[in-house]
């Protein structure tokens, strides 16, 4: 909750008396009434703005009577409200009725038919003989770009896709042109499109007039049928709706009922237009054995049946400590918790890891001393009311799309104020009153952090009698920041010190506090020092100061929480309850153990550590070396290609569990489709394995396995089967509230050869390899290109279209080059995603941001 | 006929500028901009529509790059600066032709046979509404009405006013003007 309490109104609809927050308009509270008034303009995400005309109520104050646009009057005290009286009717009959003369009655071939909100209010105010001649528009459709189609016959002018474009999404990529008869939406000159491609335009449009070009159905979309699911991209964790007519996943769309999900309906490119990796020729058709360097084609039962013998001789042989696993991050947790049963129970192996754990074992780490210092966070829900958002290393348009969305929200109708702290100028665009910039030296992110937490202590914007009372290591701490003077930190990062104490101003106050930390923060290779910075200057906060504070760890992926959460990490079981396995930790140097012989058995489900691991030499050597393994996925990875048996497994949409996002809510993926061709779910498959080894699990359905987390890992208890998406809540927390003094590490000052740090993270359009199936994501997104700084290009004579070479002391890639304001000098960015460019071949094991060089090719 | 020579060397030079600028010019241009720019209280887009009519005076329209100035200082995106240039019929983003060719297409002057001379226009010139001649001599727009009435049809060319025309009118008085 924002730290305003609004105050509640009193009035009267239809007679009946009704009470609202103040502010509200009439529109909202009818509707909350269960009233309906018809209307095409507004929606509870958008700002008031009264463009059809349709709306029109009538209203009483004082004795007065007068005629009002419901969607953007507000209510007041003693308000009489009347909806359809004579009077107004007539008036909004007449607006819709002119709409209708222009509108194409082509509904049977319109994506909206049935969902068309323009046929609602049509049949409420029971239009159905017009009175005017019809004169229809006949413009042919634009078809610029490969994602949105613009049929602006079909267009009534309410300005939605414009103002989502601008208020929620922040792009502005669609305006009014032109007036009177010839006004349309559009892009400047019927340019093609040039957006992020959230098609938040298309889910908003009443009409039709955008459409999704990417869906495989036109026409009556009302008639497909709808599955309610978690988006299997990043770690956000959007509710989605997937859309199939006929056993084909036709669409994807965002769910707007009120209470759904953590999004609103909001989604972004990957999530909405991502579909094509689901029912894809490419896939991964039957299990495949690798003779002699060629994959034969092979049945289950031969499959199951030579990996669970392999098993069983690897335990024979070498012990069960010689196999090792990796859990997928965008598995379910039902399976998950299985594939760790499964080496836990049924092999007796501790050696589970996954490769976010695998990068940064801190993170855990990380969320449990937030916990233990009584640092539970939030609903990720509640964003949008907060009062300040910082957002600390994430280029929050790529990396968590739809969290903009809330914060924009939150900026308008919350008053949000912005702390913006990241190396590269990212762009992100709102109405907040308040933005503070802090763009710092590449890899001085800790500096940043701890600068914050001295200027809260030496300006007492804290009560830090209070911290150092109820924090044990609080002078230790203290004693820790000595270096953090203004002069030093202002060398270090390069933002000045008005700058940060602005920033730390705006934290010291009475304010509901969220912390969102990028996935940039661990490939500075000082991934810990950082969040143990982000924690304490948190935890002065959170004792020190009024208000809350809500911060929530780095996750990638889809599941990479859950994954986790299920114990797939040597440390902890389901829960992160204590292992009692008592085993060497073999998997912390998982590659080296593969290389040198240690682990005999590697079985890897869903992930592509050839193109994700960070060290791409010695992951390739491990590979190579493993005596056996064994690959779990959707696609022929590069991973795969390696395997001595690939199993191929179902994909998000064929099967059935729960994914818990980077805020611990607990949501539900449902099926759609059947699976596609011969693979099956990865639950199907560990049940198949333990049944083959002789120690068959208990449960018979998803729904079993559910309940054995909850008694397992007691915290989720309550959350299944995540159809209410839930946050799952520690079972004790605030035991231990003590700083975490980590020292930060010295960075490396930049070599001669090497003068530049090259910075790399997901692509807006792409994350991980895998989103590279989906042919709309390559459509809008398909050419890796850098991105270098004005100062830069000018002094190395580079300009935007060239091909640059980026060499690392270890490998060197040619690649298009773009010049922008975001990257400061002395910086490359690099996205990751793609599989032709392996940007881990420049790190092989480099820590922190890699150095190179560039110049101009050809 | 009396051409204003003068005041139009200053525009004939900023057009040079605008259309065909040496490195050197274009930063010149672009300082004028950034001038006049500042000649607001601050650079913000509530001073959008100003600022343009502005720059559109000292260039006659608006050139592609001067816009892509403007949307970067007032951090405005190009759709929505578009959606303003187009909803506002005086600014333009083609250059114009030395003189606006303004021809009065209100009820007397169309009843009187605007529409006659428009087509001479076209014939002679091959302009319609909106369009320049090949040598950037005239623009031809159509007004609603110019309130000289009692004189249609009616056009205004650059500053000078001619009533009573007809088509062969019409294109004598268009000789008299020169590049």
């Amino acid at each position: 909750m924002s730290t305003v309490v609004k105050k509640a109104i009193n009035f009267t609809l239809n007679g009946e008396p009704v009470t609202a927050p103040e502010g509200t308009v009439i529109l909202d509270a009818a509707k909350r009434k269960g009233v309906f008034i018809s209307n095409l303009c507004s929606s509870p995400k958008l700002k008031p703005f009264a463009a059809c005309r349709t709306c029109m109520v009538e209203t009483v104050v004082d004795g007065k009577k007068e005629l009002v646009y419901s969607c953007t009057h507000p209510v007041s005290e003693g308000m009489e409200v009347k909806t359809e009286t004579e009077e107004t009717d007539r008036y909004n009959k007449a607006c819709l009725e002119m709409l209708l003369v222009e509108h194409p009655l082509d509904c049977p071939i319109c994506d909206k038919s049935g969902v068309c909100p323009l046929q609602d209010n049509t049949d409420a105010l029971s239009l159905y003989n017009g009175r005017f001649e019809i004169q229809r528009r006949n413009e042919p459709s634009i078809k610029t770009n490969p994602i949105i189609e613009f049929y602006l016959n079909r267009c009534i002018m309410c300005g939605m896709c414009v103002r989502i474009c601008d208020e929620t999404q922040g792009v502005q990529a669609l305006d009014y042109h032109k007036r009177g008869y010839k006004i349309s939406i559009g892009t400047a000159n019927e340019e093609p499109l040039d957006c992020e491609f959230c098609g938040q335009c298309v889910t908003i449009c009443p009409t039709g007039a955008l459409m999704d070009l990417t869906s495989q159905a036109r026409g009556l979309a009302s008639m497909f049928t709808e599955t309610e699911t978690t988006c299997n991209f990043c770690s956000w964790g959007c509710t989605i709706k997937l859309e199939t007519k006929k056993g084909q996943l036709v669409r994807i769309e965002g769910d707007e009922t009120f209470d759904v999900g953590i999004n609103e309906g909001n989604l972004c490119a990957k999530g909405r237009f991502g579909h094509g990796m689901v029912q894809n020729e490419n896939r991964l058709q039957t299990p495949l054995m690798n003779v002699g360097g060629e994959f034969k084609e092979i049945g289950w039962d031969e499959a199951i049946r030579t990996i669970s013998e392999r098993i069983t001789t690897t335990v024979n042989r070498s012990g069960p400590e010689s196999l090792a696993a990796i859990g997928g991050e965008t598995l379910t947790n039902e399976e998950n918790f299985l594939f760790q049963k499964l080496y836990r129970e049924v092999i007796g192996s501790n050696q589970v890891t996954n490769l976010n754990h695998l990068r940064a074992p801190y993170i855990n780490t990380f969320q449990q001393q937030c916990i233990d210092s009584g640092i539970v966070s939030k609903p990720i829900t509640e964003l949008e009311e907060a009062d300040v958002v910082l957002m600390f290393n994430t280029d929050i348009p790529s990396e968590y799309p739809v969290a903009g969305n809330s914060i924009r929200k939150g900026a308008i109708y919350t008053g949000t104020d912005i702390l913006i702290a990241n190396p590269r100028n990212v762009e992100f665009r709102h109405e907040s009153r308040m933005e503070v910039r802090m763009t710092y030296k590449p890899e001085s992110d800790a500096a940043v952090a701890n600068r914050i937490s001295r200027i809260l202590i030496e300006k007492n914007l804290i009560d830090t009698a209070k911290a150092q009372a109820t924090l044990p290591n609080y002078d230790a701490f203290v004693q820790s920041l000595a270096k953090y003077t203004s002069q030093y930190t202002e060398e270090a990062t390069g933002v000045s010190d008005a700058t940060l104490i602005q920033a730390a101003e705006r934290l010291g106050r009475n304010a509901d506090r969220f912390i969102l930390i990028g996935n940039d923060v661990v490939e500075t290779g000082q991934g810990e020092a950082i969040l143990s910075a982000l924690l304490n200057m948190s935890l002065l906060l959170h004792i020190g100061g009024e208000g809350s504070v809500n911060i929530y760890p780095p996750r990638e992926h889809c599941n990479s929480q859950g994954v986790n959460d299920m114990g797939m990490v040597p440390e902890t079981l389901p829960g992160y309850q204590p292992t009692h396995l008592n085993q060497k930790n073999l998997v912390a140097d998982l590659w080296k153990n593969c290389s040198q012989g240690a682990i005999k058995m590697l079985f890897i489900a869903g992930e592509d550590p050839c193109h994700s691991g960070k060290h791409a030499s010695m992951v390739r050597d491990g590979l190579q070396t493993v005596p056996f393994l064994v690959v779990q996925d959707m696609y022929m990875t590069e991973t795969a290609r390696m395997a001595d048996i690939i199993l191929p497994t179902s994909s998000y949409a064929e099967k059935e569990g729960t994914f818990t996002n980077m805020s611990r809510h607990v949501q539900r993926v449902a099926p759609a489709v059947l699976p596609e061709g011969q693979s099956r779910p990865d639950f199907e498959i560990f049940g198949d394995l333990a049944q083959a080894l002789g120690k068959p699990f208990t449960h018979t359905s998803v729904r079993e396995v559910q309940k054995e987390i909850e008694n397992a890992a007691p915290s989720y208890k309550g959350t299944f089967p995540g159809k209410k998406s839930a946050q799952w809540i520690p079972t004790e927390s605030g035991s231990q509230p003590e700083f975490a003094i980590v020292e930060e590490e010295a960075v490396e000052t930049s070599s001669q050869d090497y003068p530049m740090k090259l910075i790399t993270n997901n692509h807006m359009f792409h994350i991980g390899s895998y989103s590279h199936y989906a042919k709309a994501l390559v459509d809008i997104g398909p050419e890796c290109v850098a991105e270098i700084s004005y100062e830069d290009s000018q002094s190395m004579n580079i300009n935007s279209g060239d091909t640059i070479r980026i060499k690392s002391e270890t490998d060197f890639l040619d690649v298009p080059v773009t010049v922008t304001d975001r990257t400061p000098p002395g910086v490359v960015y690099l996205p990751k995603n793609w599989v032709n460019v392996p940007v881990n071949k420049l790190r092989n094991g480099h820590q922190g941001l890699i150095p190179v060089s560039i110049n101009k090719q050809g | 006929m009396d051409t204003p020579e003068n005041e139009n060397t200053a525009e004939e030079t900023a057009t040079e500028i605008a259309t065909e600028p040496t490195p050197e010019e274009k930063k010149i241009c672009m300082e004028t901009v950034y001038a006049i720019m500042d000649s607001f209280p601050s650079r913000s887009r509530r001073y959008l529509i100003p600022m343009m009519s502005k720059i559109q005076d000292k260039f006659r329209f608006l050139p592609e790059d001067v816009i892509k100035v403007v949307m970067k200082e007032l951090k405005i995106t190009r759709a929505e600066i578009y959606g303003v240039i187009s909803f506002y019929h005086q600014f333009r983003t083609t250059e114009p032709g030395k003189y606006i060719y303004k021809l009065c297409y209100g009820t007397a002057c169309f009843v009187k046979g605007a529409p006659i001379i428009a087509d001479k226009l076209k014939e002679k010139f091959n302009m319609g509404q909106g369009e320049t001649d090949a040598t950037k001599l005239f623009t031809l727009e159509f007004a609603s009405c110019l309130g000289n009435c009692g004189a249609a049809p009616m056009a205004i060319i650059g500053d000078d006013t001619y009533g009573t025309i007809d088509p062969e009118k019409t294109i004598e008085i268009a000789n008299n003007y020169t590049l």
